[in-house]
């Protein structure tokens, strides 16, 4: 890479790494992003002007070293990045995939205006594929301390945690109920955004740096939560945020109506042919997910109707999904205007691209049914009306109701956090929401009302991103280490 | 120096002076009453060279020193019935008024005089008339009394003189030590007396009615002319000393001072006995005082004045390779034992035997000197100053840079340079005594790679972690320094806070801030000027001076006090110190303290050191367990200090091995303060490893393989830069000196450590910097804790605050792009409520009375007025940034600034114009039209983020209208020196600001000034010479590009800078005569009304409203690659992604005007004019850190007054010429018209920039163009004063038949300017100086043509004009651009350094002049007969002209012998420019 020229972000265009051809990556469930070849990742990354203010970094909620490793990829140190990459982020290649940058990085990044930011994400998925590609792996510098900390829930939180904790030399067991790890980023998170090898291949990483895995096991029910405070030198909490958002439209209980979550989940335990240990059955999903209707997941809806109710990045995951399902129309009905939608603006883009339907500013008012269940959704038009008081808020137009023919519809209002039972047997306190309350007065961050017990992610912020997820076990494992008396600071 | 608490931030130590001087002899030894009265007239002649005070009347001194007036001493005496003997002297003394404490002071005297076995003979009080002193100078007036003393019996003049000294030195130093000030032997010698008062030089001889005495006569006579920043009148700093007089300031005078001392015990002369006068220099008072008492001290123990001066003030010998090797030999042996008294320095002296007259190395002073056929020789400050017929004078000259010329009054011989030099060189076989005793270590032949020891891994990183080394400083600065051997650059301003605000541990050399010249004294280049500077330096004992001996010889040299590990383990086994050396752990086990073990530290080296050790190794290399690390800077600073308090320092040599250095600021911090060397392992060590990783690239994009020399090359040239900023040339001279100003450090540190430092608000104390060390070493043993990011350049989340912060850009784009108060009022809270991080922060706003309705506020007009926009180039800036900022300025009412780099025409008289141009010492553009069209003329002497340092544009972003507007040719680079090389000191300034003033006599003349310790005396000198405005601009002031160490390292907070000028300008009366301007980080309403309060009239911003223009703080300025458009050349970034317009800063200086009006309601005031100064309005607020909880900003708050009529502003006192007004008078008419015409006058010294206001007119009529279509020719006739025809205009021909001074066709644009001898002279005219220094400085375009030599630098940034001259001294054609240079005789040293266009032709004679060009960017090509005729016949033309203008018999002579001569002349090019691409030019010319 050339290094005397100061404008190769005039002469090199934005370019993301190749999308596979809509006809093409609809028919699996692949990754839809092919790889940089070598030298385009280098001249992508050559376009960062390594600016005084870092916005990227300060838009990144890790703050990322993203203009330093950006340097280090132009430069072709691939390792070195990743080693920088890893120092503020355990899991970059996960967030590399599915990190909505418009919205945080690659939105702030000064070449946004006029020139097209800096394709961080692909860099940063690219680099971290690489790498561990070329064997490189996490250094641990630190001697083992003997300390032992029990991490419940294995999502993005729980590896966070678990890898800062194994930096310091802290062993950390992980459970989780499911019967790989990753949470949400397994279950959750379609494979054709993020390859399930990606997250095995973390794990392990993980497991190479000494973490410990102890899989189908639900805390509360294999394992009591009382043995791990008495056996363990700390708990965290990372139970996320499963309890969806209940919209109360009548007849939502019917056939053919799903919430997105077990959609979701069961989707990917088929698409990514894992094979169960135990069989999914309607009594495991009802346990899973705590919904009565989840007897009805996964439909057969080839040939189908598809309306999915809902405007997030779930949305679009479920919408994506039912068409890589053979359904025969796929339509995503949001309440707000598409300005005003909290999914990423890309995903919009793939799932138009993908043949999806838009209708913004209906309100579903209920699930017109008949005997063979769903028939369609009753909506209503909406304005936009700004009071001042921050988002605007969609007001109903009197007489706009219409019916939208549907054979299934998904429900993608949201999750709220679903703290386990046992928390308040062991006082470790919630709000109203049931979110876990940390950091609260006198306590460090991240620590819960019970000294030993720390928390983060879902079960703390509500459904939220991965890339928080994964800072909240960054500060959590800080905290706990600080706690332990183990270290003074791992990421200062 | 003595800190003056709780008053305010002046300190009498910050004063400064300059001036004129003169010196007449009569070879011969013949006195005469004519001769004297030529040394009054000649001094009255110099008046515009002094200063005048606030009362408009007092000067600041003069005098006039007299050899042997003995007939009229004897005749004072007489008739005061006292009784001489044979051998007697006579002196002058100021005493107490009171006469009863007078009798005391006589008596002190008389004692000590007695004591010396001398015979006091009798006082005669002098009769002084106070009302020729002026109200000042009258009111501080000492009684003057005159003492006649007879030697013993038969002793000898020499031994008389040496017990008049004794005697002298010992009753003042009695009267001092009891606390009499006032006692002051102004002289007192056989051979000479001194008279001097606080008057203006034509009225010296009115003052004293001895000096009117029909029976005056004397053979010699020295006289001065003070001109000083200090307005607080002091008759004993008058000029001349005892033995001397100077122009200009010694800019080692705390090295000198500091080494002087420390050598006292040492000097031992059989001859007299110096071991109880006290301290052997003055360590207050002025510079030139103090180099008068060591020369004195000198002189007494025997070395005689040829060879002291030369001692003292050596020429640049260690660079010039072709001096003769005994006189380099006499300057080495003298090095070893003493530092020079380095700056700039003109100086004339007598003693019982020479009368004397001296230049400093670079030049920097004038002296003209002139021989009549009687004998008398005349040198000053000026030519033109004497009364004798041109047909009487045999020859004239200039003295060089380095050169001395002496009378020896005894043997009646005229000695010059070279019969000065033979001497000396022949007083002892130095030669041999350096071939035996002198030891070299030759740096490249040891480990440049850096391969020897490397640490392992671990070690490393505990190390770097220990010594709190960050990813940015090894990616960035180290990495710099190793891969390109410099420093790394960035842009922008500084917007961290200052390290005692910061809420981060800093490091400790943080907390200090470079010295740097402004003004009084000249930064030197030292790039383009290296030859005059000197790293190396000597390891070894100190000697005797007086004692001429081979043992004195016995030295280790080092080319740079940076040491390799090899060198310094090679230095530690030499067989001379292997026994004779300590090595001292810096580290301490906690329980004892930092204070304490830095105290046992001390004691222990001085025991070491009386032990007989000479090498001290403080070393924090070897580190134990538990134990904490002493800073080597305090560990330095505190056992120098120690060891100079005990005269131990000069026995031993301070290494220090160090993992705290890293950059050049952090090795000029430990040479400041004592340092020998230093061994900075943790650099190599990094670098090392870096280079093992691969992270480092050779030239070819290899890994390097001399990292180390590379390193270590970027430190020296960083060195060099930060020596060349305080103008010093040799780091013996900057050693110890200690020239920093300490921020943010408790004064029980500075004591300790550093005493004599300014360091004014307090700060950390010892505790707070252990807890940081405490820190800092548990973060060592911590393996998880990775090395820390940094964020002091950019600005990380994890980083050091930034004040102009992503959150703060983005609130400060949505205000200004809405136009919406609401989204100000957000940015303005978040800035005002940030934690503080800048010293306003921690001042709060306490109103006095109660609020008003904002209604009863000033409108926001009013107050608009008084904001002006930071000066940036165009070059800097895009053209459309550029531009959409002076329209901005203009449609609110107030005022933009051009920048240094021209303007464009087509934006004169427009919205477009701005309307303050700055004059810059690149002059880039600087045309009278130019000049013309302004309101406001900015002089900048200092920009906040390189004070002292000199810019380059690289050729890349010179593109055609870059070009154009300097004068330039597109893709060439251009250089801006680092001095005004019109300004060397004070009185130049008002040169400058006279000439401006005759150019455009309605604008404003501002003067843009650095804030630092110090500026506010700074300051009252530039009111005394005439500026209406004065800008104080903080360190964080933004820059196109600067090196890193530049923008953090050097200025101070304005908070300090405009308080102090505030006081200073208050306390000396002068405050109304200025409007006060301060700029560096204004961002809201708050931060303007706080600069009201501490003294501000008027504001200046520079980055807000370029962030308002779209800036996004990128810091990629230097790149030309700037994303927003603003800060490139690029088209395509300027067309597409310029998003500016005007009205957005129009917006946001319109939220700032409201802002400020809401809090003047809030304060109960009508208007900013009724807060200006108060600081009463303001109180200090407790810090958030202990650091800043330990700050004391109550000298920022010391006066609370209120400044009368500040805005309205009456400039000072004009000298008018007389002359320039009859001139205006009778060309009227024909400008006017644009008619010709033909006008005759004679001239002389005083008349100053002659020329310069027709150019004016002629401008302002005719623009550019000016008057070609019709000529006005001025024919002139005497000795022109400085800068005749500066800015002068197309269409004026100015033929001058005489001499003239310094700044000849300064700035000329057009027309032609002729100088010419009278056709009465007897001495050739190509061995005569006819103009003086720095001709066609700026020069922009015409002609020039002088029948004879030319002082130094002669067209220094020409960019357009021709000149033909017959020799030029050193630095001839700097810096050039353009336009052609004829030199028809000898050249100086340094031809063409840092030049980049034009072209020159040489005439070499000699075969010199290979050796006298500077090669780094110009060659040079004999020219031949075939294939260069276009250059044949150029040169030929040029040769024709020269004659028809100045009918040279010279020029004549070459002309005819043209054929024979042609090939002794070289063609001087750029080695940018292509010989081809020239004859091109030529061709098409022709």
């Amino acid at each position: 890479m050339s290094k005397k020229d100061t404008f190769p972000f005039l002469e090199i265009h934005r370019a993301l790494p190749r999308e596979v051809p809509v006809p093409i990556r609809v028919l699996d469930y692949k990754e839809i992003h092919g790889d940089f070849a070598n030298g385009d990742a280098g001249d992508q990354a050559a376009r960062c002007i390594d600016c005084g203010n870092p916005y990227c970094s300060w838009g990144c909620p890790l703050h990322n070293r993203i203009p330093q490793w950006l340097k280090l990829v132009r430069d072709g140190r691939i390792e070195d990045a990743a080693t920088l990459m890893h120092e503020t982020n355990p899991l970059p290649e996960i967030c590399g995939r599915i990190c909505p940058q418009d919205r945080l990085c690659e939105g702030d990044c000064t070449l946004e205006t006029g020139f097209d930011a800096v394709t961080i994400g692909a860099i940063e998925r690219w680099t971290t594929d690489e790498a561990l590609r070329r064997g490189w792996r996490p250094k641990l510098n630190a001697q083992p301390t003997g300390k032992r900390v029990a991490v419940v829930g294995a999502g993005p939180a729980g590896l966070a945690v678990a890898d800062g904790l194994a930096h310091a030399g802290v062993q950390a067991e992980v459970f989780d109920r499911y019967e790989e790890i990753g949470g949400l980023l397994t279950f959750g998170i379609p494979p054709f955004k993020l390859d399930k090898a990606i997250v095995r291949t973390r794990r392990e990483v993980l497991e190479g740096m000494g973490v410990r895995f102890r899989l189908n096991t639900e805390i509360g029910r294999d394992v009591a939560f009382s043995t791990l405070i008495k056996e363990y030198d700390a708990v965290f909490v990372g139970t996320g945020a499963y309890t969806f958002v209940d919209g109360k439209l009548p007849n939502q209980e019917a056939p053919g109506v799903l919430p997105a979550l077990p959609f979701l989940i069961a989707n990917a335990r088929r698409a990514g042919a894992q094979v169960p240990r135990r069989p999914w059955t309607a009594e495991s999903g009802r346990r899973i997910l705590g919904l009565s209707q989840a007897a009805n997941a996964l439909p057969d809806i080839v040939g189908k109707r598809v309306v999915v109710l809902g405007g997030g990045d779930t949305a679009m995951d479920c919408v994506r999904t039912a068409i890589r399902m053979d359904a025969d129309s796929v339509t995503c009905v949001y309440r707000r205007d598409e300005a005003n939608m909290p999914g990423s603006r890309r995903e919009v883009k793939y799932a138009r691209d993908e043949g999806v339907q838009f209708l913004f500013n209906r309100q579903p008012l209920e699930i017109v049914t008949d005997a063979n269940g769903v028939r369609g959704v009753r909506v209503v038009e909406t304005a936009l009306v700004n009071d001042g008081s921050g988002r605007a808020k969609p007001q109903v137009i009197a007489g706009s109701e219409q019916v939208l023919d549907a054979d299934v519809v998904i429900l993608a209002f949201g999750f709220r956090a679903s703290p386990p039972d046992w928390c308040e047997e062991f006082g470790i306190a919630r709000d109203a929401s049931g979110k876990l309350i940390v950091g609260a007065n006198g306590s460090l961050p991240l620590q819960t009302s019970h000294p030993k017990v720390f928390a983060g992610g879902d079960a703390v912020r509500g459904a939220d991103l991965v890339v928080r997820a994964v800072y909240d076990g960054r500060e959590a494992a800080k905290s706990i280490l600080q706690k332990l008396g183990v270290a003074r600071a791992l990421f200062a | 120096m003595t800190q003056r608490k709780n008053f305010g931030l002046y300190d009498a130590s910050f004063e400064h002076d300059s001036c004129g001087f003169g010196l007449i002899a009569n070879v011969d030894g013949r006195a005469s009453d004519w001769l004297v009265d030529q040394a009054f007239r000649a001094l009255a002649k110099m008046s515009h060279r002094g200063g005048i005070n606030a009362d408009g009347v007092t000067g600041d001194g003069c005098g006039i020193l007299l050899y042997r007036p003995d007939a009229w001493l004897r005749a004072l005496a007489r008739e005061a019935g006292i009784e001489v003997g044979p051998l007697f002297a006579a002196g002058l003394m100021f005493l107490e008024r009171d006469a009863a404490s007078a009798v005391t002071q006589r008596s002190v005297l008389e004692r000590c005089l007695r004591e010396e076995g001398l015979q006091p003979r009798g006082w005669r009080d002098v009769p002084v008339n106070e009302s020729a002193c002026g109200p000042l100078g009258a009111a501080t007036r000492p009684c003057i009394a005159q003492v006649f003393v007879d030697a013993g019996d038969g002793a000898d003049e020499a031994a008389f003189e040496r017990a008049l000294f004794r005697a002298r030195r010992r009753a003042r130093t009695q009267r001092v030590a009891a606390g009499d000030d006032i006692f002051y032997p102004v002289s007192l010698s056989a051979a000479t007396i001194v008279y001097k008062a606080m008057a203006a030089p034509g009225r010296l001889r009115e003052v004293f009615p001895d000096l009117q005495r029909a029976d005056l006569a004397a053979c010699a006579a020295t006289f001065h002319q003070r001109f000083s920043t200090n307005t607080l009148p002091n008759w004993r700093l008058a000029q001349p000393f005892r033995l001397l007089a100077h122009n200009g300031e010694i800019n080692t005078i705390r090295a000198n001072r500091t080494w002087v001392e420390s050598r006292a015990s040492k000097w031992k002369s059989p001859l007299v006995d110096l071991s109880d006068l006290g301290p052997l220099v003055s360590t207050a008072g002025s510079d030139s005082q103090s180099l008068d008492n060591m020369l004195e001290v000198l002189l007494a123990g025997g070395i005689d004045l040829l060879a002291a001066m030369r001692i003292l003030i050596p020429p640049a010998w260690s660079a010039q390779d072709n001096l003769d090797e005994d006189l380099a030999a006499f300057h080495e042996y003298y090095a070893l034992h003493t530092e020079p008294w380095d700056g700039p320095a003109g100086l004339v002296m007598c003693d019982a035997r020479y009368a004397a007259c001296s230049l400093d190395r670079n030049g920097l002073r004038p002296a003209r000197w002139a021989r009549s056929d009687d004998g008398h020789l005349i040198v000053a400050s000026e030519a033109g100053l004497w009364d004798v017929a041109d047909q009487r004078i045999v020859a004239k000259g200039q003295l060089g840079p380095g050169e001395m010329l002496a009378v020896d009054l005894h043997e009646h011989a005229l000695l010059d340079a070279t019969a000065i030099d033979r001497i000396n060189a022949g007083r002892a076989p130095f030669k041999r005594w350096l071939r035996d005793g002198v030891a070299y270590l030759e740096s490249h032949l040891i480990d440049p790679g850096l391969a020897a020891e490397p640490f392992a891994p671990e070690l490393l990183a505990r190390y770097q972690k220990q010594f709190a080394l960050t990813r940015e400083e090894r990616d960035i600065v180290l990495k710099a320094l190793a891969e390109d051997e410099a420093e790394a650059t960035g842009s922008m301003g500084d917007d961290t806070p200052i390290a005692v605000m910061s809420r981060q541990s800093r490091p400790l050399y943080e907390y200090f801030r470079q010295a740097f010249a402004q003004v009084t004294n000249p930064p030197i280049d030292p790039l383009r000027e290296r030859l005059v500077m000197s790293l190396v330096t000597q390891i070894g004992q100190e000697g005797n001076v007086f004692d001429l001996s081979p043992e004195n010889a016995r030295q280790l040299m080092l080319t740079s006090p940076v040491l390799s590990q090899r060198k310094l383990r090679q230095v530690l086994a030499l067989d001379e110190y292997v026994h004779r050396q300590r090595k001292f752990d810096l580290y301490f086990d906690e329980r004892t303290g930092l204070k304490s073990a830095l105290e046992q530290l001390c004691r222990r080296v001085e025991e070491a050191v009386r032990d007989g050790v000479v090498l001290v190794l403080l070393s924090d290399r070897y580190s134990s367990p538990g134990l904490l690390p002493i800073h080597a800077l305090l560990a330095t600073g505190a056992v120098h200090a120690h060891l100079l308090r005990l005269n131990l320092r000069s026995d031993c040599n301070l290494l220090v091995e160090t993992g705290t250095m890293r950059d050049a600021h952090h090795c000029a911090c430990l040479i400041g303060f004592g340092a020998t060397a230093v061994y900075p392992y943790l650099a190599y060590q990094t670098l090392f490893d870096m280079n093992r990783r691969g992270e480092l690239k050779g030239r070819a994009g290899e890994a390097p393989s001399e990292i180390g020399r590379s390193y270590r090359r970027g430190i020296r040239k960083g060195l060099l830069k930060i020596l060349s900023k305080m103008g010093i040339s040799s780091i013996a001279g900057y050693r110890g000196a200690g020239l920093f100003e300490i921020l943010g450090l408790h004064h029980e540190v500075v004591e300790l450590c550093f005493p004599g430092t300014p360091s004014r608000i307090g700060g950390a104390t010892f505790a707070d910097i252990e807890n940081e060390y405490r820190a800092q070493l548990a973060a060592a043993r911590d393996p998880h804790y990775a090395l820390p990011a940094g964020g002091l350049m950019k600005a990380l989340p994890d980083g050091e605050f930034h004040m102009y912060n992503p959150a703060v850009v983005g609130a400060l784009q949505a205000a200004v792009r809405t136009g919406d108060m609401a989204l100000y009022r957000q940015y303005a809270d978040a800035v005002n409520s940030r934690a503080p991080a800048a010293l306003r922060d921690l001042l709060a706003l306490q109103p006095q009375t109660a609020s008003l309705d904002v209604d009863e506020v000033e409108a926001p007009s009013a107050i608009l007025k008084r904001f002006d926009s930071a000066g940036m180039s165009l070059g800097a800036l895009s053209p459309e940034a550029h531009e959409a900022l002076a329209i901005a300025m203009n449609r609110l009412g107030a005022r933009s600034n051009s920048g240094e780099g021209g303007e464009d025409p087509a934006r004169y008289g427009t919205e477009r114009m701005s309307k303050i141009k700055q004059v810059a010492s690149g002059r880039f553009g600087v045309t009278p039209t130019y000049l013309v069209n302004a309101e406001v003329l900015q002089i900048k002497i200092a920009q906040g983020a390189k004070p002292g340092e000199g810019g380059q544009l690289p050729g890349h972003k010179v593109n055609a209208l870059i070009a154009r507007l300097r004068y330039a040719k597109p893709g060439i680079g251009l250089i801006s020196p680092p001095p005004h090389h019109d300004i060397y000191s004070i009185e130049d300034l008002a040169q400058l600001i006279f000439d401006l003033r005759e150019v455009n006599p309605t604008a404003l003349i501002s003067v843009k000034l650095v804030a630092h310790a110090g500026v506010g005396t700074i300051a009252a000198g530039v009111v005394k010479a005439g500026a209406d405005l004065i800008t104080i601009s903080g360190h964080d002031g933004g820059t196109g590009a600067s090196p890193w160490s530049s923008i953090k390292y050097a200025g101070v907070p304005w908070e300090l800078g405009l308080a102090e000028t505030h006081q200073t300008l208050l306390r000396n009366g002068l405050r109304e005569r200025v409007i006060l301007q301060t700029d560096g980080g204004l961002k809201t309403g708050l931060d303007v009304v706080k600069a009201a309060l501490l003294g501000a009239d008027s504001f200046g911003f520079g980055t807000a409203p370029m962030v308002a223009l779209g800036c996004k703080y990128l810091r990629i300025c230097h790149l030309n690659s700037c994303a927003t458009g603003i800060a490139t050349q690029n088209d395509i970034l300027r067309r597409k992604h310029f998003l500016g317009a005007p009205e957005m800063v129009e917006n946001f200086f319109r939220f700032v005007a409201a802002d400020v009006r809401g809090i003047l309601a809030s304060l109960g005031a009508k208007s900013l004019a009724e807060i200006v100064g108060r600081t009463g309005l303001l109180r200090q607020m407790e810090g958030v850190t202990d650091k800043q909880r330990e700050l004391d900003l109550s000298p920022l708050l010391a006066a609370s007054a209120l400044v009368p009529n500040a805005a309205g502003c009456g400039s000072a006192p004009q000298t008018h010429t007389e002359l320039a007004a009859r001139i205006a008078a009778d060309t009227a008419e024909s400008v006017a018209n644009g008619k010709s015409g033909c006008f005759h006058y004679a001239i002389t010294n005083i008349d100053r920039a002659i020329g310069a206001r027709l150019a004016g007119a002629i401008s302002r009529r005719h623009g550019a163009d000016g008057m070609a279509h019709a000529p006005l020719t001025l024919q002139f006739r005497g000795s022109a004063g400085q800068s005749f025809g500066a800015w002068n205009a197309a269409g004026m021909q100015l033929i001058l038949h005489g001499e003239a001074n310094d700044g000849v066709g300064k700035g000329m644009a057009g027309g032609r300017i002729v100088v010419r001898p009278s056709e009465h002279a007897r001495f050739a005219s190509q061995d005569t100086a006819i103009v003086g220094n720095t001709c066609l400085y700026g020069a922009t375009g015409g002609e020039f043509f002088a029948a004879g030599r030319a002082g130094e630098r002669f067209g220094v940034r020409n960019s357009g004009a021709l000149a033909v001259i017959e020799g030029v001294g050193d630095h001839g054609c700097e810096y050039m651009t353009g336009g052609t240079v004829v030199v028809l005789g000898v050249s100086g040293l340094n031809f063409g350094a840092g030049m980049t266009g034009g072209f020159a032709y040489v005439l070499d004679l000699e075969r010199q002049f290979v050796d006298r060009y500077n090669h780094e960017l110009v060659d040079i090509h004999r020219i031949s007969l075939e294939g260069m005729e276009n250059h044949l016949q150029h040169l030929r033309a040029l040769l024709r002209s020269h004659v028809d203008h100045t009918a040279s018999a010279w020029g004549a002579r070459l002309l005819a012998d043209f054929r024979d001569v042609l090939h002794k002349f070289w063609l001087v090019k750029p080695k940018a420019a292509s010989l081809d691409a020239l004859t091109d030019e030529l061709r098409r010319a022709a």
